[in-house]
């Protein structure tokens, strides 16, 4: 097992790990930076101060609590299905590639591709939001025309790793989807 | 001059570290420098067009020079992203706003985040825009001004100078072309006519013309009737390719010769008055109207005609001449615009925009085709493809692009000064403004999203290119497979 540091696309330290079991099965972990406890506590104040604003002008409490459950409620949403802290992505050849991603909360979601649904793994460009990206991800191919290729499915969604990252992932899926 | 960059680069980025190695090492004497090109316009495939064939087959041919090439252009509907053409030529189809004919809105800035990225992840050393009519083009020509990159424009149409949508676009285009490096247009009229319009210094200018790819136009004299004359016209139809004049000349010619038939495609708003002509005149049989046509048809359509006329009024350079006499066809044109620098005067009949004249241009060439007097087509097309090829005009673009290599980029404040001085009070400060604001949307850029977390591309084309090594290792391939399937379908 290795681990390594690497940048995200905005240049946040994430690392990978890499998980040999066997020689046809491979697990990949990337972890961001934990939620901060700064970034928290500035959000809140922002909130709060913005409540206390508005509630020296109408002297109305309703705003003040109103203040507390966002805070509270953003709080939760944002652990609960915004802030990832792992993702994983497990090849096994001959099987099929399966990936989860794990919330600040605890939270997993995981999805299963069978193999012979998948057609390739390829790194691909993209446009993101105000820049072009590199993004990993499988080609799963189309139920009628096994040939061509149905939809794409990315991969590191949110932790969106750098292209040396993404070149060490894609060499070792391909040795393993050689293999098989 | 590798220093003298680098100099100008650090002035840029003072605020990061740079982490761009030019790609090209101009030593002195060495003839073969590299460069890396992103030609930026709106009109790219799968918009159909002149600037459009000319940006794909001028970027294949550089392409095949050794340079690496990128486009830009913006998204065609659901076509957006990043995708690659045959030999590796890489286009940007970037998501901004469509506003009018293809033309993008401009505000100066918005683009700056994409395109910067585009050139920093490419390693672009020049940009390279096309046409004046595309926002994008000058959007970019101003964006890598800023960044301190070389810039080269290429114009491709003809203006006037005396309505009001003129001077402004005349104006516009002094300030986009102030500080631009350099500029290239399609023949001597039109390089006449973007100096004056746009205030610059001839010696900046070069002319560098369209070209046809011969293999696409050969002649094909089976095809044609020669029991009859054919005329063939292939034009867009509308008031600037002169359909008023060919209806004109269509009854009076129709009168004087029973065995003239008329074939014209194209489509556009004045189809209208040639469906007049013909009913007027009671002409079905003799004029046909063949409507829009696809580009691969055209050749289909001109090997059936004798004459190929046109009737424009105003065109910088007219492709549509030498693809008519690269099928073998005698030429009968309007003397407008750049047309007189096309052809050779053995090969073209010039007239004046006039309909007595053109009657008197088309009667000539009648009459020498009925005496047999016109070479053959076979010897006209052999004389046409040699004139005009891409190779040549990539051989001089490269040229061109080796010439501003050498020259240094301006820094902001020469360039403050340069519009300044050569725009005028009021557009001259509007720019300058412009280009400050610009300057410091780069700035935030560079601290928002610094140059070295921008990963730098993998390289289709051009000196480090990783496509060459997998195409031949696919040629291969192809070639084995392809001698296993004969060996398997030997008898």
């Amino acid at each position: 097992m290795t681990d390594e540091k690497f940048t995200d696309i905005n240049g946040k330290a994430i690392s990978l790990s890499c998980q040999n079991h066997s020689p046809l099965c491979r697990e990949f972990t990337v972890s961001s930076a934990k939620v901060s406890l700064r970034k928290i506590m500035v959000y809140t104040s922002v909130v709060w101060l913005c409540a206390y604003t508005l509630f020296y002008f109408t002297e109305n409490t309703a705003v003040l609590s109103s203040g507390i459950i966002i805070t509270l409620v953003g709080m939760m949403v944002h652990i609960h299905f915004i802030k990832v802290d792992h993702e994983t992505l497990l090849i096994i050849g001959s099987l099929g590639v399966q990936m989860s991603s794990s919330y600040a909360s605890g939270r997993e979601s995981t999805t299963f591709i069978e193999i012979n649904k998948i057609k390739d793994i390829v790194i691909n460009e993209a446009i993101y939001m105000h820049s072009i990206i590199y993004y990993l991800s499988i080609l799963i191919k189309d139920p009628n025309e096994p040939e061509s290729v149905g939809s794409v499915v990315p991969l590191f969604q949110s932790s969106k790793p750098r292209l040396n990252c993404l070149v060490k992932v894609y060499k070792s899926c391909q040795e393993i989807l050689a293999q098989s | 001059m590798g220093q003298r960059r680098r100099d100008v680069k650090a002035q840029i980025h003072t605020h990061q570290p740079c982490t761009y190695i030019p790609h090209t090492v101009n030593t002195p004497g060495e003839e073969s420098v590299k460069h890396c090109i992103c030609m930026v316009s709106d009109f790219f495939y799968p918009n159909m067009g002149g600037v459009e064939s000319h940006i794909y087959q001028l970027s294949q041919c550089l392409i095949e020079k050794g340079h690496k090439v990128v486009i830009a252009t913006h998204a065609y509907g659901r076509r957006k992203g990043v995708r690659y053409l045959t030999n590796g030529l890489k286009v940007y189809y970037l998501p901004l706003q469509v506003m009018y004919n293809q033309s993008t809105a401009t505000t100066c800035f918005h683009s700056l985040p994409l395109l910067r990225c585009v050139f920093v992840r490419e390693r672009v050393t020049i940009v390279h825009a096309h046409s004046s009519f595309s926002a994008m083009a000058h959007d970019a020509l101003f964006h890598a001004k800023t960044m301190g990159l070389n810039t080269v424009f290429t114009d491709h149409s003809l203006f006037g100078f005396a309505d009001v949508s003129s001077v402004l676009t005349n104006k516009l285009l002094t300030v986009s072309l102030c500080d631009t490096n350099h500029i290239i247009c399609v023949s001597y009229t039109s390089k006449e006519n973007t100096v004056l319009r746009a205030a610059l210094d001839p010696e900046i200018v070069s002319v560098i013309p369209n070209a046809v790819d011969p293999t696409d136009f050969t002649p094909d004299p089976s095809r044609r009737d020669d029991s009859k004359i054919t005329v063939v016209v292939v034009s867009r139809l509308v008031y600037r390719k002169g359909i008023d004049l060919l209806s004109g000349i269509i009854p009076e010619l129709c009168t004087k010769h029973p065995d003239l038939c008329f074939l014209i495609g194209g489509e556009g708003p004045k189809r209208i008055v040639l469906e007049e002509v013909r009913e007027k005149y009671q002409l079905h049989d003799r004029v046909r109207l063949l409507g829009a046509l696809d580009h691969k048809d055209v050749r289909d359509v001109l090997v059936q005609g004798h004459i190929f006329l046109n009737t424009s009024l105003t065109e910088a350079f007219c492709m549509a001449i030498v693809e008519g006499a690269s099928c073998g066809l005698q030429v009968v044109s309007t003397r407008v615009g750049g047309i007189p620098e096309v052809l050779p005067d053995e090969l073209v009949t010039l007239c004046e925009p006039t309909v007595r004249s053109l009657c008197e241009g088309l009667e000539t060439v009648i009459a020498r085709q009925r005496a047999g007097q016109v070479p053959s087509p076979a010897t006209i097309h052999q004389q046409v493809r040699t004139l005009y090829t891409w190779r040549n005009v990539a051989e001089r673009t490269e040229k061109v692009y080796n010439r501003v290599c050498r020259r240094p980029t301006l820094s902001l404040s020469a360039r403050l000064q340069r519009l300044q001085s050569h725009c005028g009070p009021v557009a001259g400060s509007l720019f300058s403004f412009f280009a400050v604001i610009d300057f410091l949307i780069l700035l935030l850029l560079q601290w928002l999203w610094p140059s070295d977390l921008i990963d730098i591309a993998m390289d289709a084309t051009g000196p480090h290119s990783t496509w060459k090594r997998h195409c031949d290792v696919k040629k291969k391939e192809t070639q084995t497979h392809f001698q296993r399937s004969k060996h398997a379908f030997k008898p």
